[in-house]
């Protein structure tokens, strides 16, 4: 095993580090792949709907998809949707909208219905433009 | 401990000065050419806006190059939406309250028109950039501030009239203007062109600093001193073209000067590519006549650009730099007895 091989060579301290290493990137929590006990007993999957809102409220049409996927949906006209693929544990589902914040929602044991509020974005709208008019200073008068 | 150096290393690595120069390995051509493929989307569905123009490309740097070319090439200026906006912010700039009731309401008509027409100003190319590489999981922010070119009034610039963007890649911070690379609107007929600038992209911090100004000081991503102010109000006024051209604009730092006849003033400036001397031009502008000449001296060594003039009248001039024919910034230049 390759394992064997390192250890004859490497330090098992060195050895300890680049596999935590390796670890963080290969087995990141989006693509769910790690067996471990925990989420075998939330691995389990379920429909997810919910309904989303702004200050005024029901938002149509925000876009919501499974991070890391293209798997997604948007909102009707009462700002309701149904996911269309079955999510588990672990799962995030990103709620978009042109001018609101972006937002993740977790989606643990307990997740079946989200309703969720999108804050619009709150910046002050200002805009210079580029110009190549040459520039002219003012000059005094004599 | 062995650990210790890399990660001081990694802390302080945001701190480096961040520019396009650091990805030169990197060909755009690809991100490029994703970016036009995808001409004419709408923006109903941005995660899969983003992640079409993403999903091919390898690293993080060609993946925010799509997204930034894609908005440069599909948003327009919108210059009508430039002049009400304008105008409400000087009427309202010193009442909070209609101040803010009118940038809620015309947030909300910007945001609208984006969707439905694809035209917005600086905050929404620089919105929509942001959005686009949050849904890439690229780490991009919104900086607002004072932008400084020749038709807006130089210098009495008083409530902020720009917004761009900083982006994280491989940890350091960068800075583009999304607004002014897309292209220039044409302030009779209000009629917007695109003629997409690459020197707006990761742009060298020192040459950006010269006209725009960030509200908050950490998106100088300068080291050392900052401008101030009126360092900024008093700098030369720069156009477009400065940033296809130039590196840094290292001196004169002021656009005033008053000369005796025949001192000498000195420019000094870094190249992005060789030039020959024969492209120095100064467009000299007397207020009546106006006529390129020559400086008395141009000396081009690698990427360093100096040039020495001396006038031999009084007068005061409006200086203009071409750079084979790119107009690149301008001096005023008081010549006296």
């Amino acid at each position: 095993m390759k394992t064997q091989v390192f250890t004859q060579n490497q330090s098992l301290k060195t050895f300890g580090f680049i596999a935590a290493m390796l670890a963080l990137f290969a087995f990141h929590p989006i693509y769910g792949q790690t067996k471990s006990p925990s989420t075998e007993v939330s691995a389990k999957e379920r429909s997810v709907s919910g309904i989303v809102y702004d200050a005024n409220g029901p938002l149509a049409n925000v876009n919501v998809i499974q991070k890391g996927t293209r798997h997604g949906t948007v909102t009707n006209d009462k700002g309701e949707f149904k996911f269309p693929v079955k999510l588990k544990s672990g799962d995030v589902l990103v709620f978009s909208y042109l001018g609101y914040e972006k937002q993740d929602v977790y989606i643990t044991d307990d997740t079946s219905f989200i309703e969720i509020t999108l804050k619009d974005v709150n910046v002050e709208m200002i805009g210079a433009l580029d110009s190549n008019t040459p520039y002219k200073s003012k000059r005094k008068k004599n | 401990m062995k650990l210790l150096p890399f990660i001081v290393l990694l802390l302080f690595s945001g701190q480096l000065i961040a520019q396009i120069s650091d990805f030169e390995d990197i060909s755009f051509k690809k991100a490029d050419s994703i970016a036009h493929s995808h001409k004419g989307e709408d923006l109903a569905n941005l995660p899969e806006l983003s992640y079409k123009l993403t999903s091919n490309l390898d690293t993080d740097v060609e993946r925010f190059r799509s997204i930034y070319r894609w908005v440069c090439a599909n948003i327009k200026n919108d210059y009508s939406s430039y002049l009400k906006n304008n105008h409400r912010r000087q009427r309202f700039k010193n009442d909070s309250l209609k101040f803010n009731a009118w940038n809620t309401k015309f947030r909300q008509q910007l945001f609208t028109k984006l969707l439905k027409k694809k035209r917005t100003i600086c905050t929404g190319y620089a919105y929509l950039v942001k959005a686009l590489s949050d849904l890439a999981n690229i780490e991009c922010d919104i900086v607002q501030g004072y932008g400084r070119v020749s038709t807006t009034n130089v210098e009495r610039l008083t409530i902020p009239n720009h917004s761009w963007n900083v982006v994280k890649l491989n940890n350091k911070w960068y800075l583009c203007d999304p607004t002014w690379a897309s292209g220039i609107p044409n302030p009779e007929t209000n009629r917007f062109t695109f003629q997409y600038n690459d020197g707006f992209f990761l742009t060298n911090p020192k040459l950006f600093a010269v006209n725009h100004f960030p509200i908050e000081s950490k998106w100088w991503l300068l080291k050392g001193d900052l401008p101030t102010f009126d360092d900024f109000l008093n700098a030369p006024v720069l156009y477009g073209k400065a940033y296809s051209n130039l590196e840094t604009h290292d001196a004169p730092k002021q656009m005033h000067h008053t000369l005796k006849i025949n001192e000498n003033i000195v420019f000094l400036y870094k190249l992005k590519t060789h030039i020959k001397k024969e492209d120095v031009e100064l467009l000299i502008d007397n207020g009546s006549t106006r006529r390129k000449i020559k400086p008395k001296s141009v000396l081009v060594n690698n990427n360093q650009l100096t040039l020495e003039h001396q006038f031999d009248s009084s007068g005061h001039y409006d200086v203009h730099l071409y750079l084979k024919d790119d107009l690149i910034c301008t001096y005023v230049i008081q010549v006296n007895n």
